[in-house]
């Protein structure tokens, strides 16, 4: 745009002031020398014609109505509640409300901010989630629904299934490697703690042994003294070779 | 143009659950939402979509508007200039590779030429004002986005310069330049459309 210093005006001055010219509000002088401008340059001149046009055409625009059901589909895709205001023909009489529905329109206009939280996209995929991390501890652990059907809750069963899971429990527990070796651990560190008691009189060492005593025995049958047979029911009298030989057989029965 | 009290307590009692303020809001923006959406996008079917989407932005976050920072109307305006302007930057691609003879729903798939051609003869004079309607309506389409949006704020939403800035965030020195040329821009289109007829 060329610059134009003729009446005192320049382009970007008129520029500037073109709306508040269209807006009527220009007066006084400043219209005087904005008129000025627009009819000496050659750039600015069409500019406030085509700018004058441009406004009256936009000015004949009319307002576009909505279409029909655009708030019900609003409502709809927001609240999700459709607006009964809306679809009800005009009643010159309220509708008899019954004191049931009265107590459900009070309890529904109290829970009204509770459902508009749980309706929250973030509310509905926290849930989600915490299902599903649910479901996968329990499918971990082992626990199956169709389990829980079978469960007894009669007190005698309860206390069995508590006796059951602690030792179940403690038998996890003590099979932990990590576990098991601190134990041992502790164990041996006790050991060289405590001061060294007399032990027990150690046996003899056969292989030292010089007295070619024979070694006794642990076991010891007390049925047989001397090479005497003691039998513990015979009645006494003849001895064991002149009794007569019986032979009894056995038959275990297998169930 | 608003009651600020009177909206600032219609929007508490929505952001406290209330269907039936937010139903209000509902009923007293839509016709002028709509109305910026379909002059901004061209298309009914877009217009419509658009308004939906504004409504569901606002119902979401109800909860940021501070009445303190400005009018509730400048916020709506916001939000719907926003979204149009998003709306704008993904279907660029579409429009990229349209005809420049392209028309809205309402103009017949003809060129503007030839539409007014058409209107030598017309039945009556509301049949007349509602073609020329149509035709501006298609210039104004053809409108860069910045110009577009100041010339429906200004000239078919009736906002004032201050607000029209804080809607689109530049000076109003800015707002004034961009009017001033839309409205020159439009013009030319009409005058270039009607002289190739005539």
């Amino acid at each position: 745009m060329p610059e134009q210093t003729s009446n005192g005006m320049q382009c970007h001055e008129f520029d500037g002031l073109l709306s508040d010219a269209l807006d009527g509000l220009l007066s006084g002088a400043k219209l005087d020398r904005f008129q000025a401008h627009a009819r000496a340059c050659p750039a600015c001149g069409p500019l406030f014609a085509e700018a004058e046009a441009g406004r009256n055409w936009l000015k004949g625009l009319t307002e576009v109505e909505p279409p029909a059901g655009l708030v019900e589909n609003i409502l709809a895709s927001t609240t999700g509640i459709a607006s009964d205001r809306l679809r009800a023909p005009a009643l010159s009489t309220p509708p008899r409300v019954s004191w049931l529905e009265r107590v459900q329109a009070r309890f529904s206009d109290a829970m009204q901010p509770i459902w508009a939280t749980v309706r929250q996209p973030r509310f509905a995929m926290s849930f989600g989630m915490a299902f599903f991390s649910l479901s996968v501890a329990l499918s971990v652990v082992g626990v199956k629904p169709s389990d829980l059907r079978q469960i007894s809750l009669r007190p005698a069963a309860l206390r069995h299934t508590y006796y059951n899971t602690q030792a179940r429990v403690v038998r996890y527990y003590d099979n932990i490697r990590l576990v098991y070796e601190v134990q041992s651990r502790v164990r041996g560190f006790k050991r060289s703690l405590t001061p060294a008691e007399p032990g027990p009189v150690k046996p003899k060492d056969r292989k030292n042994d010089t007295s070619k005593e024979p070694e006794q025995k642990q076991e010891r049958n007390y049925s047989q003294t001397e090479n005497n047979l003691i039998l513990a029911c015979a009645p006494l009298g003849p001895s064991v070779n002149d009794l007569p030989v019986v032979s009894v057989t056995t038959y275990r029965r297998f169930v | 143009m608003e009651d600020v009290q009177v909206v600032a307590m219609l929007v508490r009692r929505c952001i406290a659950g209330d269907s039936a303020a937010w139903e209000e809001i509902v009923q007293t923006y839509n016709r002028r939402i709509y109305n910026i959406c379909y002059r901004f996008a061209g298309s009914g079917d877009d217009a419509e979509d658009l308004t939906q989407e504004v409504f569901i932005k606002m119902y979401r976050t109800l909860s940021s508007y501070d009445s303190s920072k400005g009018a509730f109307v400048t916020w709506v305006t916001t939000i719907t200039r926003n979204l149009l302007v998003d709306h704008f930057r993904k279907t660029k691609q579409d429009r990229m590779t349209d005809s420049m003879d392209a028309t809205t729903e309402h103009e017949d798939a003809q060129p503007l030429s030839e539409q007014i051609q058409d209107q030598s003869a017309p039945p009556d004079a509301h049949v007349r004002q509602r073609e020329v309607g149509e035709t501006v309506h298609a210039a104004l389409g053809k409108l860069s986005p910045e110009l577009r949006e100041a010339v429906i704020l200004r000239d078919l939403q009736d906002m004032d310069y201050r607000e029209i800035a804080n809607v689109l965030k530049v000076p109003e020195g800015t707002v004034k330049s961009r009017i001033n040329r839309g409205r020159a821009e439009l013009a030319r289109l009409l005058q270039r459309t009607y002289r190739q007829v005539m």
